[in-house]
């Protein structure tokens, strides 16, 4: 980070990566306003301004709000069940040497198969409802919580659990206060992975199928040729998706603090 | 015999037979739709019957050419714009963050726009496709050029290497383990977006056929091809690990 | 010695790893025998591979040895006595996770010390090793030399009588493993504690001990114990003392040839470490 000088060097503040970084993308939103406008056709295209009015045409919208609202709760649900069961699964895998060596070499198998290929199997057996995008999700996020978490456990120094063994902790006591503490910042990375992975795959899932969420607007903003609306959505949805991946980073970070530095 | 050696495997047979029992169970007791859940042996009939037929031809095709084309762009573009970025530490703390900040959003949001634009051809899956894979690229190939180890550089000049020649003797064999990790992430990215968008909007591909066979309840056949999916997914992993492995040994 | 039960009471104990009649068993220690009196320090030093941590860690129930027994206290030893027997590690053996005066708690809270009497332990404990200041930092945030002592105090908040002490100053630059082991001379004047004491330095095990265990190459045996006839707490001027020269050249010429023993054996110290492994 080149050393800004304090006081009044406005050069120097103006070359500051952040600045010259916002400075590109304003550039490009305005290419983008200018080409639009002069050689975009409005049936595909639309200046950013236009979108902007969109937007807020489509936040006073009670049905484009609550399908927001749906996809967001599926989202979180996604999320939810997919760290409980990974978290759950990851402690029983990762706990005991044999059932490390029998079921890690499992999930490792399941999370090489492609769940994106079984999608209409999950619309077939949960509807067309938020049921299948939560499941879908959630199958999703499971996996890299179940690999962290195991991970996490298994790494543990021996010495840590050696130096408890010694001082009188039970089995009990060894794996509350020693092997779970521990564990901690590799579950929230795995939760700042299955965030990810969850938001890929409820995201999938409502743009397959979607009766009130948002894949039903955005299929029926793409038949209609509305691409100010669509974008306008797509907006909205990753703002959203970005506060949600944001939001884990800063989980991972604040509970990773006593790592090695 | 070493117990310990063999318990696990037994677990995860047991596991693989207990998964296939449930399935046969499932679908001879009648509890469960045969439209859901085909028998095990209707589907293995129907995967052997696309196998021999070659059936799947037409749809692996477009599959795979929107493959090689969305990765082909994505690959090139990521790795010229990352070494373009890369050369400059300047350039890095501008660029850098800003590719980091799109990658965190999901970049299926854009597919309905691609669709939009492009229909519901090839070029919307492509699109995607490239999008997906373009970042892992050119995040993975600034940080591979970036972090060249320093020793590297410092002994390469002592013997009086400099300019091209140390960036194609020196930083790109050192960056490489990185760009490619970036590259076969990308590959993988894109063939996981291009099957899902496929299902999503699609009149052609593995992908769509999925989806048709599912929508007309032909639940063996649509297994069938799930499981012929995952072989090449399959495939396609252990051809790039096999190229990793072989470039790994010659850079040594 | 007085006729009093010796605190420690080692009986021809013998440590094997690997499978029975395989060609891979590692006999690491061998028929060892040794009383340790109240209040004493002793020493374990050998080569590398020569079982002397495995002995520590069948003295604190830590492992069960192949033969032989162990008693503390007159009692025989089954599994770890956190009551009687507090460990301090080579490793940094502090939880990262928690701070300084946590990890005391912690460890209290393992022995099953009564919730209430906790700090006030800890605190005296702390003092006892110069951390008070420290209390509140993360073992991250501690050099290597204070991690050692923050550990020293773990053990000490558990005041047990016994402590067994595995190169606990190994990983530390020698200024500092001077200062702590002088440091650890005054603290066993104080409290009269009962010390094992396992290391590799030829120095710091006459410095220390009240006597030193000599053990051969593996597999382990006692080969000689030596007495070292000075007062705790010891003074640096003993460290420069002719005394305790003469002391060490004796103990290099007793162990001279066993180190040679041990460089030329396979599989060396890795014997021990991976029994300590396998108690998980």
């Amino acid at each position: 980070m080149p050393r800004v000088p304090s006081g009044r060097n406005w050069l120097a503040v103006l070359g500051r990566p952040a600045m010259v970084r916002l400075a590109v993308v304003a550039g490009l939103v305005l290419a983008w306003e200018w080409t639009a406008r002069q050689f975009g056709n409005p049936l595909f295209v639309s200046p950013p301004s236009h979108v902007a009015v969109a937007m807020f045409g489509l936040l006073r919208d009670p049905e484009i709000l609550h399908g927001i609202a749906l996809t967001c709760w599926e989202l979180i649900a996604a999320f939810a069940l997919s760290v409980v069961i990974g978290l759950g699964v990851g402690l029983l895998v990762g706990l005991h040497r044999f059932t490390r060596a029998s079921f890690y070499p499992i999930v490792l198998v399941l999370y090489a198969v492609p769940l994106v290929t079984i999608l209409p199997l999950f619309v077939l057996v949960f509807g067309i409802g938020p049921a299948s995008k939560i499941a879908f999700g959630a199958c999703h996020g499971v996996f890299p919580i179940i690999l962290t978490v195991s991970a996490g456990v298994q790494n543990i120094d021996p010495v840590l659990l050696t130096s408890a063994r010694s001082m009188g902790a039970s089995r009990r006591q060894i794996v509350s206060s020693v092997v779970f503490p521990h564990m901690v910042p590799a579950f929230f990375t795995g939760m700042r992975l299955a965030m990810t992975t969850v938001l890929l795959g409820v995201l999938l899932a409502e743009l397959y199928v979607s009766q009130a969420g948002v894949g039903h607007f955005a299929s029926q903003f793409t038949q209609t040729f509305q691409p100010q609306k669509l974008f306008a959505l797509i907006v909205l949805l990753a703002a959203i998706a970005v506060t949600l991946n944001e939001a884990c980073r800063w989980g991972e970070k604040r509970f990773s603090r006593w790592q090695a530095r | 015999m070493n117990f310990s050696r063999i318990a696990p495997r037994m677990v995860q047979a047991g596991f693989a037979g207990a998964v296939l029992g449930a399935w046969h169970l499932a679908t001879s007791s009648g509890q469960v739709s045969p439209l859901l859940l085909p028998p095990l042996a209707s589907v293995y009939r129907a995967l052997v019957s696309l196998l021999a037929t070659g059936n799947f031809w037409p749809d692996l095709r477009v599959t795979g050419s929107e493959l090689l084309i969305a990765f082909s762009i994505a690959a090139i573009g990521g790795c010229v714009i990352g070494y373009l970025v890369g050369r400059s530490g300047y350039a890095v703390q501008v660029f850098d963050p800003l590719f980091a900040g799109l990658y965190s959003i999901p970049a299926i949001l854009l597919f309905p726009l691609y669709v939009l634009f492009f229909g519901i051809g090839p070029g919307s899956k492509i699109a995607m496709g490239i999008t997906i894979a373009f970042f892992p690229v050119v995040l993975s190939t600034i940080a591979g050029l970036r972090r060249v180890d320093r020793v590297y550089i410092s002994a390469a000049r002592s013997m009086g290497a400099s300019g091209p020649r140390m960036f194609w003797r020196v930083m790109l064999p050192a960056a490489f383990p990185v760009i490619f990790a970036g590259l076969r992430m990308g590959l993988i990215l894109a063939f996981l977006a291009i099957l899902g968008t496929e299902m999503v909007a699609s009149f052609a591909g593995l992908g769509h056929r999925i989806v048709d066979l599912a929508e007309n309840m032909d639940s063996a056949r649509m297994f069938a091809y799930v499981v012929f999916v995952v072989g090449i997914a399959f495939l396609l992993n252990v051809a790039v690990s096999f190229v990793d492995a072989r470039l790994r040994r010659e850079a040594l | 010695m007085s006729g009093a039960t010796p605190a420690i009471q080692v009986e021809r104990v013998t440590q094997a790893f690997g499978p029975p009649g395989s060609a891979r068993r590692i006999l690491a220690l061998e028929e060892a025998s040794i009383d340790v009196a109240r209040g004493e320090l002793v020493c374990l030093i050998g080569p590398s591979g020569c079982g002397k941590s495995s002995l520590l860690n069948v003295m604190g129930g830590l492992a069960a040895p192949s033969s032989g027994k162990v008693w503390i206290d007159g009692e025989l030893v089954r599994g770890p006595s956190p009551r009687k027997v507090a460990y301090v590690f080579q490793e940094n053996a502090l939880f990262p996770w928690r701070t300084v005066i946590e990890n005391l708690k912690l460890g209290m809270e393992f022995g099953r010390i009564p919730k209430g009497e906790r700090h006030e332990r800890a605190t005296r404990a702390l003092e006892a090793v110069g951390l008070s200041e420290f209390a509140g930092y993360y073992p991250g945030q501690l050099s290597g030399g204070m991690k050692q002592r923050a550990q020293l105090a773990r053990a000490l908040a558990l005041e047990t009588e016994i402590l067994l002490m595995d190169e606990p100053f190994a990983a530390l630059d020698e200024q500092t493993r001077m200062v702590l082991g002088e440091d650890l001379s005054v603290l066993l004047a104080r409290t009269g504690k009962t010390i094992v004491f396992v290391t590799h330095s030829l120095m710091e095990a006459v410095f220390l001990a009240d006597r030193v265990a000599v053990f051969s190459a593996r597999p382990g045996r006692i080969k000689h114990i030596l007495s070292v006839e000075e007062g705790h707490p010891r003074s640096p001027a003993f460290m420069t003392s002719a005394k305790l020269s003469a002391l060490r050249n004796q103990l290099y010429e007793i162990l001279h040839d066993e180190i040679r023993k041990a460089m030329n054996l396979r599989g060396p110290e890795s014997a021990s470490q991976a029994g300590k492994g396998e108690e998980r």
